[in-house]
């Protein structure tokens, strides 16, 4: 198991496989730059009508101080709801996951119960967490439902992926469930689980900004609703813009921190 | 109340089926009798796939017989590993990776809730002949050493009983005859009560007191086989006539075991009777 994932590092740092890597990062890039083109022309030959300004007139909007301004303040409102709901959807998805595997015979009901959450629309839980929670806290609660569930799933299977060549020497070793839990279970699926965050990191944003569509005092995601309804093209686009980012970067630091558990865990 | 005439293993009439599928089972030990003395060596020696590996298992409390009673130190083999008195070790080395070749011999003082014996992991490393590799984490180390390691983490707890399943049947023949003899060297200072699993001849006899020879599926004792070679066992002993007379006369009970196991129907042989 360990000899085979050790190989294939091996083999990415061996030489071979860079003047690949080279090749695919050349083409995603390529692909990025001919889609901005697209999205540029369909703008500037009005292929779309009014609410597609062209990209150049977007960044052009984001020179301006005002529109810095307001997009900042989205972004930072948007991105401290999303990582906050990253950080309670992860604390209770590990959490739930860790009590299936404590306690096997519910680890099934979890399961069901977790995929009834999941499959109720976000869009439908809004409203009702408006009027339970808040429309503070909302946005919050949608991105850790969203991203609780992924978590959930991920560590779910994360637990229970030691070898069964380790889960039999620690039963002979005599180790209680808990320190079988902490001791190889854990450690062991930590890179699966920094995977399901991966997952988690774009879902929590997406939450926030749902989360935010139903009146949350600022956001992107009231951004969005105001410039939608205001017909601000540039406004929509450049809060449309911001959202990605925000979801791409915290993809990106992800991946990072999934690079430093897998060198270390694996 | 074990006495001390009572034998350390004791496995009485064992039959253990494995489901297959719905319905069918197939049977991979029928009417197994073995009896181990405290402080013996004993090998299983049999042709793959004839549940040596499930003695073992039963042994270390991982299976329950379907008939029969299996008994160590008198009692049920999952108390004694309750206790944290059972060491085993496997073909996988089934290490940590995240952890160092020194905390993956401390790993049964933690799990045992009990203070890290630092002065017992030196010593365990030393007689593993790993002193300078304590910091290593497995994927630094080679095969051999990871066993090595994996040995150590067995012996760890002083065990009363230790359990060996094909611990070196990953490696390469040139390391594996140096592990065997390192082994030997090692199972002279403690003298702990050993069960080996294994299907190499020469391991078989140039560690065990007695060697067990199994027939194919479902598995029987065919033959008990007393290698009365003094130890210390060292390279020299493999050389003399004794010990290649024992290990022609065994691997030629094996061939014969062998066909047995062929006719077997189709299906997917059980993990554990491999």
């Amino acid at each position: 198991m360990t000899s085979g994932t050790a190989g294939i590092g091996r083999v990415r740092s061996a030489g071979a496989a860079p003047a690949a890597t080279r090749r695919g990062f050349w083409l995603a890039a390529a692909g990025v730059l001919a889609l901005l083109l697209v999205i540029e022309l369909i703008g500037r030959l009005g292929l779309a009508g009014p609410s597609w300004p062209p990209l150049s007139a977007v960044l052009g909007y984001l020179g301006t101080p005002t529109a810095r301004l307001v997009l900042g303040r989205a972004i930072g409102a948007t991105g401290t709801a999303a990582a906050l709901g990253l950080l309670l959807g992860t604390v209770l998805g590990v959490l739930l996951a860790t009590l299936g595997t404590l306690l096997p015979p519910i680890g099934p009901g979890l399961d069901r119960l977790a995929a009834v959450v999941n499959a109720i629309p976000l869009i439908a839980l809004g409203p009702l967490l408006i009027n339970t929670a808040g429309r503070a806290a909302t946005p919050t609660l949608v991105a850790a439902l969203a991203a609780g569930f992924a978590v959930f799933v991920a560590a779910t299977s994360a637990l229970a992926s030691a070898a069964t060549s380790q889960l039999d020497v620690f039963a002979v070793l005599g180790a209680g469930r808990l320190s079988t839990l902490l001791r190889l279970r854990l450690p062991a699926g930590l890179p699966l689980i920094v995977d399901g965050l991966t997952l988690a990191a774009p879902a929590a944003v997406l939450g926030a900004v749902i989360g935010e569509w139903f009146g949350a005092p600022r956001g992107l995601g009231v951004l969005l609703v105001s410039a939608m309804q205001n017909f601000q093209a540039n406004l929509l686009w450049a809060a449309a813009l911001g959202a990605s980012v925000l979801a791409l970067a915290g993809y990106l630091v992800l991946l990072g921190l999934r690079r430093l558990v897998n060198r270390r865990f694996m | 109340m074990p006495e001390p005439g009572d034998p350390a293993i004791a496995l009485s009439e064992i039959v253990q089926d494995f489901p297959i599928r719905r319905g069918s089972t197939v049977r991979a030990l029928d009417g197994f009798d073995l009896k181990i003395a405290h402080g013996e060596f004993v090998a299983i020696l049999g042709p793959s796939g004839c549940g040596k590996s499930t003695v073992l298992r039963l042994v270390a409390g991982l299976e329950r017989a379907t008939v029969g009673e299996v008994l160590v130190e008198g009692r049920a083999p999952a108390e004694l590993s309750r206790e944290h008195r059972l060491g085993v070790a496997f073909q996988e080395h089934a290490l940590l990776p995240w952890a160092s070749a020194r905390s993956n011999i401390e790993l049964p003082f933690k799990v045992a809730g009990r203070p890290v014996n630092r002065a017992r992991v030196d010593e365990l490393l030393n007689l593993v002949g790993l002193a300078g590799f304590a910091d290593a984490r497995p994927r630094q180390l080679s095969g051999g050493m990871r066993q090595r390691v994996a040995i150590a983490r067995a012996l760890a707890l002083d065990p009363d009983v230790l359990l060996l399943d094909e611990p070196f049947g990953a490696l390469d023949a040139v390391t594996r005859r140096r592990m065997n003899l390192e082994l030997a060297r090692i199972w002279q200072a403690q003298r702990i009560t050993t069960l080996l699993v294994t299907h190499d001849v020469d391991e078989a006899v140039l560690l065990a007191d007695r060697v067990v020879v199994m027939t194919g599926r479902p598995g029987r004792v065919r033959h008990v086989e007393l290698v009365d070679i003094p130890r210390p066992r060292g390279t020299e002993v493999t050389r003399e006539p004794a010990f290649h007379e024992i290990v022609d006369r065994l691997t030629g009970l094996l061939d014969e075991a062998e066909p047995g196991a062929v006719t077997e129907p189709a299906g997917r042989p059980p993990r554990s009777a491999a």
